[in-house]
């Protein structure tokens, strides 16, 4: 290294240390604290009885409807988002794109009770659209049960499949999509060629995600499930946590949902990272695809819009019922509105720290798994994913009993909450910034090694570009989690310091349904807020035109 | 963008970690309903401030269950002097944490529909659990449990889990109050009624009730009292039921490793004056624990009032809980 012009000694953060040690701590310190805090349920408790998960016929009906609504709500989802990804790739100029792009991203981190309370307004018994298909058809719809857990999975989930997946379809190198496109490919080998590659990649990592995030779907299956029939094994923690402070059932379960999640996402993730090596490259839109006229335009932007209804009626419904009680709120100002104000502060508070730690945490982690060779990168995928398949209250309780004694202060409470919201953000993020991140081809990476682009310059000059807007919407994915956590809030609760989710359950409480109702619509307005601020700078893209050109350069120089 | 992030962050986190502790704090955990801007809390804290010369900090706890959870957590090096917001389904539990400590206060001014001594609790407020419905949608409401659980499919009800929410274990103990044995079969005729059980209270009232999801929902005799006196409705209404109601108590204890015991007796006494009573009918939305005169709402003159008042004796109920809880949970289960 040392014949380099400027070597490896000269960058800041160049040691390979600085690329595997921190990722190597935080990833360490992630295992760690969920093994401490399933530890320190068990050791608070009695050894529970294990032959209770097969005798007990409640509990072995709950692992099987678990399973079967988590396998249905993903294959589901998966569908959707494949289809809604590819009809985005091919109409990049569909008028509606970018706010159909905002209201994907949003989904995930609407609340559930809000969130719910926007489905119910349109698919339940006095829906608007129930009373639509009812009216025209002789179709009885049923929202709970069954078709309303895997309706709102769906909504929660076939935007974030989608989201991830466009990015993977448009990271597709231009070289390739231009050879496509003189061949003149189209159908079934545009798709072979081009599409299935770039998703193929992916899709382990998604399916994992998604099903994990349906199996351990809590407030979703409370509200909308019905009754013990359809009942999760978040729910069955939660419920030997609170009300029968049975530590050890409580653990033994969390050990089950941990053991079945953690299969799925070894099985699913070990595929996925050795394909993880491709290139990766997201050049200007300027290349047509030659599927994306005629007829195929047409049934894409149908299916484009009827999505994009999908998503915004429930969100309508929000608005309408929320609207009259934040306007009185606040034209009318008074206390209402300073409650509204502080709680917003303090949200912001906690949920900025959060996006920052688990954007930072995701970059530190993923970093090691690509320079750490494929020990280290088992165990960063593992280590993102397990705050998914641990019920935050599990971690939460743990930790307490194990911080208890020394966890003086209610401010020491806030910092904990920001530190488990970003944690449970982590596996989200980690999605996200993994294509863009890891997705240097060698190519490029061994010319920047020649070049000497180590540490720092590195960074700034190959990953910092590609980087910015998977950073920017990990950051507002981060922060929305945050931002509309109302489990951990409540388990370390502040004295009559209410954050917005707490604020609007307070209301919901004191049976002030129409504050309740503004103050759901100011949280969703606040989530857009936090997707607007994020988003923005990564639009402006003409700023960073010399970087792109100088990136380009590299790629172009290697393709002569 | 991150450091402007970590900028704003210590900007506003500045004033929250700022509020000290001073010496003559009286903590009291409690719940979001009570403690929160439209609750009793804030009236009542500054009625007693007046009083005690000494600062009401409340800890606002999730429900009642997280109360006494948090307490089970922290044992002896807990924060709280006092706990407020426990009722009769979880007193009992509590009782045998033996992290509670013997009131020794005077319960003769209480005004309760059952006899109360108890040596811990200091009972705040009580009402019954109820099916309220919506008459626009339901004219004719069930006149009895009989009925509700023999109703045809088309009468859809919500309620809410017995493991996660207080009413919830209400309607279980409701049941068994009045079918007892045969609770578990009249649960299994009853759930074709059922439209869906939610987690808490609020998920179901908020999103599912006042959406016009179902005409009836579990909730307390006392809650058209809100919609009535604030609202501005007579809407909704609850269901008187021939059987009688089951009641609830909402109590308030003395924790045992308060280092400021003195003062929190001063606050169970003060949870039996009128200065304390007079914002639990509207803010609590329950009848208050002591004989208000005048100064109970007319509304309250407007709510069912039982003839049969139905109760299960705590100790009782910590003793069979996991096993009614079982007989409900085998009789959902097709």
């Amino acid at each position: 290294m040392r014949q380099f012009p400027f070597g490896a000694t000269q960058a800041p953060f160049s040691h390979p240390g600085w690329q595997i040690g921190p990722g190597l701590l935080i990833a360490g310190s992630l295992l760690t604290l969920t093994i401490a805090g399933v530890a320190a349920l068990l050791w608070q408790a009695h050894l529970p009885e294990v032959s209770e998960l097969w005798q007990n016929r409640y509990l072995s009906n709950v692992i099987q409807f678990t399973v079967w609504q988590a396998t249905l709500s993903t294959l589901l989802s998966l569908a959707l988002g494949l289809v809604i990804a590819l009809a985005l790739v091919r109409q990049p100029r569909f008028p509606g794109r970018n706010l159909l792009l905002r209201i994907m991203e949003l989904s995930l981190v609407l609340p559930t009770i809000v969130a719910v309370s926007g489905l119910v307004g349109v698919f339940g018994r006095h829906g608007w659209l129930t009373s639509v298909i009812e009216h025209w058809t002789m179709v009885r719809w049923n929202l709970y049960g069954l078709n309303g857990i895997v309706l709102a999975h769906v909504f929660f989930n076939a935007p974030l499949a989608g989201r991830i997946l466009l990015q993977a379809l448009e990271s597709v190198p231009a070289p390739r999509r231009r050879v496509a496109s003189q061949l003149g490919l189209a159908g079934w080998w545009l798709w072979r060629t081009l599409d299935w590659p770039a998703v193929r990649q992916v899709l382990p990592g998604i399916a994992a995600l998604v099903f994990t995030l349906c199996f351990t779907s809590f407030a979703i299956v409370m509200t909308l499930g019905g009754g013990p029939a359809s009942t999760t094994l978040e729910v069955a923690i939660y419920q030997s946590l609170r009300f029968e402070f049975d530590f050890g059932r409580a653990a033994l379960l969390a050990i089950v949902q941990l053991a079945i999640c953690g299969a799925i996402w070894l099985l699913m993730v070990r595929r996925g990272l050795s394909a993880n090596l491709s290139p990766q490259r997201s050049f200007s839109e300027s290349i047509l695809r030659p599927d994306s006229q005629g007829i195929t335009r047409f049934r894409d932007i149908v299916l484009l819009l009827c999505f994009t209804l999908f998503l915004l009626l429930p969100l309508a419904a929000i608005l309408f019922r929320g609207l009259p009680g934040l306007v009185t709120v606040v034209v009318d100002g008074g206390n209402p509105l300073t409650d509204l104000g502080d709680a917003t502060l303090r949200s912001f508070a906690i949920a900025l720290p959060a996006g920052a730690f688990s954007v930072l945490s995701a970059l530190l982690v993923l970093t090691l798994a690509s320079r750490g060779g494929p020990h280290l990168a088992r165990l960063s995928s593992v280590a993102t994913a397990v705050p998914l398949m641990i019920p935050p209250i599990v971690l939460g309780t743990g930790l307490f009993l194990l911080l208890r004694p020394s966890l003086g202060h209610s401010s020491q409470g806030l910092v904990l909450v920001a530190l488990i919201n970003g944690l449970m953000a982590l596996p989200f993020v980690t999605q996200l910034l993994k294509g863009p991140l890891t997705g240097l081809d060698q190519a490029t990476a061994q010319q920047a090694d020649q070049l000497g682009l180590l540490g720092w310059y590195r960074w700034r000059w190959l990953h910092w570009p590609r980087l910015k807007r998977p950073l920017a919407l990990a950051m507002a994915y981060g922060t929305g989690l945050s931002l509309g956590d109302f489990g951990v809030i409540a388990l370390f609760g502040t004295p009559g310091q209410p954050t917005v989710p707490v604020l609007l359950y307070q209301q919901l409480g004191s049976y002030r349904m129409e504050l309740a109702a503004g103050t759901a619509l100011w949280l969703v307005t606040l989530l857009l807020l936090v997707f607007a601020a994020f988003n923005l700078p990564g639009y402006r893209r003409k700023q960073s035109r010399h970087q792109q050109d100088a990136l380009k350069t590299l790629a172009e120089a290697r393709h002569a | 963008m991150l450091r402007r992030s970590l900028t704003l962050f210590a900007g506003l986190a500045l004033p929250l970690l700022a509020s000290a502790q001073s010496n003559n704090t009286l903590t009291v955990y409690t719940h979001p309903s009570f403690a929160a801007e439209w609750g009793p809390g804030p009236g009542v804290k500054e009625a007693f401030e007046q009083k005690c010369d000494c600062t009401l900090e409340y800890v606002v706890l999730d429900s009642g269950g997280d109360i006494l959870q948090r307490l089970r957590l922290e044992g002896n090096s807990t924060d709280a002097d006092v706990v407020l917001g426990l009722d009769t389904g979880t007193m009992e539990t509590a009782r045998q944490t033996g992290l509670l400590a013997q009131h020794s206060i005077s319960l003769d001014s209480l005004d309760l529909p059952i006899e109360w001594q108890d040596s811990l609790f200091v009972p705040y407020d009580w009402g019954y659990f109820a099916f309220v419905y919506d008459t626009e949608q339901l004219p004719n409401p069930p006149k009895s449990l009989e009925e509700l659980v023999n109703a045809p499919e088309e009468l859809q009800i919500i309620i809410q889990d017995p493991r996660t929410s207080t009413p919830g274990l209400g309607l279980l103990l409701w049941m068994k109050a009045v079918y007892g044995d045969r609770a578990g079969e009249k649960w299994q005729a009853l759930s074709d009624n059922i439209l869906t059980t939610t987690k808490s209270w609020s998920d179901g009232y908020f999103s599912l009730f006042m959406n016009g999801e179902a005409p009836m929902i579990l909730s307390y005799s006392t809650s058209p009292a809100y919609h009535m006196a604030i609202d501005k409705t007579d809407r909704y209404q609850a269901a008187e039921f021939e059987e009688g109601h089951y009641l609830q108590v909402e109590v308030a204890a003395l924790v045992e490793a308060s280092e400021q015991k003195a003062l929190a007796r001063d606050f169970l006494q003060f949870i039996l004056t009128a200065d304390f009573q007079r914002h639990i009918p509207l803010k609590n939305v329950m009848f208050p624990a002591i004989d208000l005169g005048d100064e109970l709402p007319e509304v309250f003159d407007r709510l069912i009032q039982p003839d049969n008042i139905l109760f299960i004796d705590p100790a009782t109920v910590a003793e069979k809980r996991k096993s009614w809880l079982d007989e409900w949970l085998n009789a959902m289960i097709p």
